[in-house]
């Protein structure tokens, strides 16, 4: 095999090039700097992901390397700018979260992006090795990331939890992903679709088979019922910054990996998965809904939050059309934002030792009535009340499932984000209406500032003006049908 | 397809009736007359100095996985040297590239101490 | 602009200067500011109608602006002035402008003064909006400001509970007028897609329209007929017409300027007004006219009735003008238009006069109104008196006082319609009008004659301040003059077009020509009323309760007004309460929270616990469901 015959083009890796480069090298600036390095750290970091950004908008066009196993194209650029700011912003809010909890030491940083360096590769893959490939990247850096915090019982239950699970997690996906080569002897989404293409591709049982099991697999990433129940004990026991991250990038790249296999190797089995999809949906957005209702703390109260608005973005997907592809891209950017925004508040909380339980926001809008404003927007927002950017997202949602004759789902999306508001506003109300219980002051830091209010301006403004945001997600799921 | 893997199928049969009929031969036709020390762990013949379930030094589990780390280096190693005259210089490029990331983690597992018994 | 807007601009200007600023500026200015909005008003009011109806100039006609464009329907605001308008306009603008001076010192005392000023000359903006519109849409919306005025100046005195309870009874019973008037502004424009006047006249004088309409449960009804009655559901409520009079003495809890204003001499005419104004369509109906007639006959004997029995002076010359409004309308009902406008002109002159004159007697017995503590007022208020009995004699129809020509006209219109409800309104109007006599002259004997019932109020009686007696003479001067300049009106075609007259429908015409006891019938009446009168108040003092006593159950029927606010209190106010409860209590608590809110609530945190209990925290758990999902999947999906 001649070098010329290869098909490599590193040039359209270079954001993860980029990224893997500047993780290893943090990396040894941390074990040879001790803890007088960790701002230069933080701050490298930051550059690190702008540059990165950057260098991901240098890019254009759809190209493919390594065989077409690495795919860049509008899609994988927008989800990857995405991934970026759902990175960037939880670090940026909790600089001194990190050093409060002795989690300075560098790695931290580092290992956050690995995990959103496997994420990217899970956005950019051509095929089903390279998914699995950035899905344990960024899993295994997940798990680290939960039990961080080594001291802290909770944290080494969630990071323990969520290893054994995920392990089961990627033994399904694997198994699947073996059925699929198994039926159609290759691993490579051009393949596998060109195979499905042909007469012979059809009505292969083991091949539904093992479109379950991947589906499992990445339900299981991306926390949809039944495969959710490790989020609320992980979400509550993680680190608050890492339960931020978590929230969103993997979330972020596990969607992005579904739309690859979906739309452009399954399209032609669409009987078999949106059936599947659609109870995925019902389901998440029923837990997310009941499940919220009766929690006492706010991390885990927005665990079964973030189901409920997987549940909603699978109505996205089950949607199947362009229409649907983009109205998950809008809602999930905009839950970028408020989970940093609601995250950003409750790290703020953390410095005074307060805010992980309900309870500890009695009475806010009192003592601070500008933060409680805030945090109410967000909730709002989470609730998909408008003119608030969370309408937005839950509207190109229905309206794509509408679109697609899917009314029943919508319907019923819209009755369990009615009971769903129920939780959201009993934040509010507490902070409104019950009585405050001893004295503090909650401040945000400076990063906590920055990020908190670019959040509540982009629920302000993309719910008022959210045509930017339509036109970009537009353009990026050109690619797809 | 599945036709080829039928001398697996009789392997896995022949190991199972193998393995089975021994335990179970054995356990059929063994006296069985119990006591405390036969019963007891077994620890080199003689007298068990402490529980079985004892905590292993975390150190341990330290070196184990670093070994496994360098075990699958070489593991890579081995075909690629083996393939090193059809592959050429990518083949070379991508290996050092490999080394160099896996070089990386071990100047930080060494640089943090990871490597010393103390 | 024109000068013809400014006479709506004023009022309105000085309105929202007195309201907005008038705690700035103080009551002085406020005052001033409200009086000359007023009398700028009334002074082009007067230069209008020395054009329009004095002189033969044209009907003024003017668009102002384009108030609502939606699809097809247009409507604009705009300002129509003929010889109708005009002679509402010298009365609106002119007895209010009376008005405001005499509120100078009636009002002197209170500290909301600028309030009261500003809810005057509001309500006047509104009355002058409504006169002078030239579509019904404007005519509703003057006809709900006049209305909201009211409401605000009835409720004036808002500390006192009855004034308030006055204030609401007043809109809510409007409510049901307005509700039928707006229903029938809704038919108009269903039939004739357009709301002019112009061009609903001018199609309906044409028979462009559908004949019957499909209305409710009624099925295929007479359009025309429906749309005039819908509308006189309006003019009934407005002009507090027999079954929905009974806010009318009720709205006597304002102060006394008001009741002269509002509730005497301007709005509660404006139904009388509108009829008039839709003549052209109530000429096509036989049955609306009739069920005018009927109403306006009743509600004048049925008033004048009830004022035998009054003893609040308030009372008794509000159930007055509750009568001579049934007179407008009964009069309106034989087509006798003209008669009507009329006795609308000179009842605003003499019953303004009466109430303002009252209101002296308030004043001067320091806001006593129960004429059995009064008496003997003659002389310590001598010219109060005078005024007063002039006013009572032209309510009287006194040989040629203002009353005397308009009143006989329509009893004569009546007469020479000759027709059977014609002939009935005719008797009811005699019989009115003895009783009319009766009431006033035992009004003024009660207050004026006798002996002083209250010797310390009658030792400090005195009379009104000269801003208060202005006022008065000039409305006397009115009362006496108002009927012997105004005869022309009821010649022959007047009006012009503005009035129009159906086939046949000449009773007007034949007034001049019914037999001479007809004509001198009314005089007869007042005759009799005033012995009466004399007899019981004056010569014999104890003969009124001799004659209570006798006719007991008469005599407690009219003194509760036939019971009709007991009756309503029990048909609407307590049957919606208990409807009211009853949806509270079985649809709102049990079946709609019980079920649905609370229910659901439940039912929500029920699935939240079982999910609680599932949410266990043990891996196996948890890596279990997993299986089963992936297991379940594999059987349903594949």
């Amino acid at each position: 095999m001649a070098v010329e015959q290869l098909d490599i083009h590193l040039v359209l890796m270079m954001p993860e090039i980029l990224v893997a480069i500047m993780a290893m090298a943090l990396l040894l600036l941390s074990a040879w700097t001790h803890k007088g390095g960790a701002g230069v750290i933080h701050w490298l970091t930051m550059m690190t992901i702008v540059a990165v950004v950057l260098v991901i908008q240098v890019g254009s066009g759809t190209a493919t390397t390594f065989g077409g196993q690495f795919i860049t194209d509008d899609f994988s650029r927008y989800v990857k700018v995405v991934m970026c700011l759902g990175m960037v912003l939880p670090v940026l809010m909790s600089a001194d979260y990190i050093r409060g909890h002795g989690m300075d030491g560098g790695e931290y940083h580092v290992v956050t992006m690995f995990a959103m360096l496997g994420g990217m590769i899970m956005a950019s893959s051509g095929g089903f090795l390279i998914l699995y490939l950035g899905l344990e990247l960024m899993s295994l850096s997940l798990y680290v990331l939960a039990a961080w915090r080594r001291d802290d019982r909770c944290s080494s239950e969630a990071g323990l939890k969520y290893f054994v699970l995920g392990s089961v997690a990627s033994g399904l996906l694997l198994y699947g992903i073996s059925m699929v080569y198994g039926v159609t002897g290759g691993t490579g989404f051009a393949e596998v679709a060109s195979f499905l293409g042909k007469p012979e591709g059809h009505g292969s049982q083991l091949l539904a088979l093992g479109v379950v099991m991947i589906l499992a697999g990445m339900g299981f990433k991306i926390a949809a019922v039944p495969f959710h129940m490790w989020a609320p004990d992980v979400y509550q026991g993680a680190p608050t910054p890492v339960t931020a991250f978590m929230s969103v990038v993997p979330k972020v790249a596990a969607i992005a990996a579904l739309f690859r296999i979906l739309f452009d190797v399954f399209p032609t089995y669409h009987v078999q998965w949106v059936p599947i999809l659609q109870l995925f949906a019902v389901l998440s957005m029923a837990v997310g809904a009941f499940g919220g209702l009766v929690q006492t703390n706010i991390k885990r109260l927005l665990a079964y939050s973030s189901i409920g608005h997987v549940g909603y973005m699978l109505i996205g997907l089950v949607a199947n059309s362009q229409a649907g592809a983009q109205g998950v891209l809008v809602y999930i950017t905009i839950y970028l934002f408020m989970t940093v925004g609601v995250f950003g508040l409750i790290i703020a909380f953390d410095r005074q030792g307060l805010g992980e339980n309900i309870s500890d926001y009695q009475g806010l809008a009192r003592k601070q009535p500008v933060m409680a404003f805030v945090m109410a927007m967000f909730m709002f927002s989470m609730a998909g009340i408008p003119p608030l950017a969370g309408f937005i997202g839950k509207f190109s949602i229905f309206m794509a499932a509408v679109k697609g004759g899917f009314i029943p789902l919508a319907v019923v999306g819209v009755l369990f984000s009615a009971v769903g508001a129920f939780y959201y506003i009993r934040v509010v109300k507490v902070m409104y209406f019950d009585q405050p219980e001893g004295e503090f002051k909650v401040t945000l830091s400076g990063g906590g500032f920055i990020v908190v209010s670019l959040s509540l301006f982009m629920i302000f403004f993309w719910g008022i003006l959210p045509g930017d945001l339509l036109a970009w997600t537009g353009a990026s799921v050109q690619a797809f049908h | 397809m599945l036709e080829h893997y039928f001398p697996i199928l009789v392997l896995l049969g022949a190991a199972l009736a193998i393995g089975g009929g021994a335990m179970g031969f054995s356990y059929l036709v063994g006296p069985k007359r119990p006591y405390h020390e036969k019963l007891d762990q077994y620890e080199c013949g003689f007298a068990p100095l402490g529980r079985i379930r004892m905590r292993f030094d975390v150190r341990f589990y330290l070196i184990a996985i670093i070994f496994i780390v360098f075990d699958i280096e070489a593991a890579f190693l081995f075909p690629w040297a083996v393939a090193f005259e059809s592959i050429g210089l990518i083949g070379f490029i991508e290996m050092m590239l490999f080394l160099s990331v896996l070089l990386v983690g071990y100047a930080y597992v060494w640089k943090k101490g990871a490597l010393e018994w103390e | 602009m024109s000068a013809n807007l400014l006479i709506l601009l004023a009022p309105l200007t000085g309105a929202l200067v007195a309201g907005l600023l008038g705690r700035r500026i103080g009551s002085g200015l406020a005052i001033a500011a409200t009086i000359t909005g007023m009398l700028i008003s009334a002074w082009l009011s007067i230069r209008v109608f020395s054009v329009v109806a004095v002189g033969d100039g044209p009907v003024i006609r003017e668009e102002i602006f384009s108030w609502i464009v939606a699809g097809n329907f247009n409507v604009h605001f705009g300002i129509l002035i003929d010889r109708i308008t005009a002679i509402m306009l010298i009365v609106v603008s002119g007895i209010s402008t009376l008005i405001h001076i005499y509120s100078i010192g009636y009002m002197a005392d209170d500290p909301d003064e600028p309030r009261f000023f500003s809810y005057l000359s509001l309500f006047t903006f509104a009355m002058l909006a409504l006169v002078t519109s030239d579509n019904f849409l404007q005519l509703f919306f003057g006809w709900e400001g006049v209305g909201l005025a009211s409401y605000l100046l009835i409720g004036f005195w808002y500390k006192k509970e009855s004034a308030c309870n006055a204030a609401i009874k007043a809109f809510l019973v409007n409510r049901v007028g307005d509700f039928g008037f707006a229903l029938g502004i809704f038919a108009i424009f269903m039939v004739f897609g357009t709301l002019d006047y112009d061009r609903v006249f001018q199609m309906a004088g044409a028979g462009e329209f559908k004949p019957t309409v499909d209305f409710l449960f009624f099925g295929d009804v007479d359009t025309i007929t429906l749309i005039c009655l819908l509308l006189f559901v309006g003019a009934m409520g407005k002009s507090a017409q027999f079954l929905l009079h009974t806010w009318l003495p009720d709205a006597m809890e304002g102060p006394t300027p008001v009741s002269a204003l509002i509730h005497a001499a301007t709005m509660v005419t404006a139904g009388v007004f509108m009829v008039c104004r839709a003549s052209p369509l109530f000429e096509l109906s036989e049955t609306a006219l009739g069920v005018v007639t009927v109403v306006g006959a009743v509600t004048a004997v049925f008033a004048a009735s009830v004022g035998l029995v009054q003893n609040d002076i308030k009372k008794v010359i509000a159930y007055s003008t509750c009568s001579q409004l049934g007179y407008m309308f009964f009069s309106a009902g034989v087509s006798a238009y003209a008669a009507s406008m009329f006795h609308l002109m000179t009842h605003a002159f003499f019953k303004a006069l009466l109430f303002l004159s009252a209101g002296a007697v308030i004043h001067a017995m320091h806001h006593e109104q129960d004429m059995r503590r009064m008496g003997g007022l003659a002389k310590k208020i001598p010219i109060t008196y005078g005024v007063m009995m002039l006013g009572t004699l032209a309510l009287t129809g006194f040989p040629f006082l203002a009353g005397f020509y308009s009143k006989d006209a329509i009893l004569e219109s009546a007469y020479a319609a000759h027709t059977g409800l014609g002939t009935f309104a005719w008797i009811m109007g005699m019989l009115a009008a003895v009783m009319t006599t009766f009431y006033s002259f035992r009004l003024v004997f009660m207050t004026f004659h006798g002996k002083p019932a209250d010797h310390h109020a009658y030792s400090h009686a005195h009379e009104a301040p000269w801003s208060m007696r202005g006022p008065l003479l000039v409305l006397a001067v009115g009362a006496v003059f108002a009927g012997m300049i105004g005869v022309p009106l009821v010649g022959e075609g007047w009006f012009k077009g503005a009035i129009v007259l159906g086939q046949g429908h000449d009773a007007l015409a034949h007034a001049h020509h019914v037999p001479f006891w007809v004509k001198w019938l009314p005089f007869g009446a007042f005759v009799v009323g005033v012995y009466l009168a004399w007899l019981m108040y004056v010569r014999l003092p104890t003969l009124p309760g001799i004659v209570a006593e006798t006719f007991r159950g008469t005599h407690r029927f009219l003194v509760n007004a036939w019971y009709f606010d007991r009756l309503y209190d029990w048909m609407f106010v307590t049957m919606a309460k208990k409807i009211g409860e009853g949806l509270w209590h079985t649809g709102d608590e049990t079946i709609i929270d019980g079920f649905g809110v609370n229910g659901a609530a439940k039912m929500c945190t029920r699935i939240a616990g079982g999910l609680r209990w599932v949410q266990s925290g043990y891996i196996y758990h948890y890596a279990f469901a997993m299986i089963v999902g992936v297991l379940v999947l594999v059987t349903v999906y594949t």
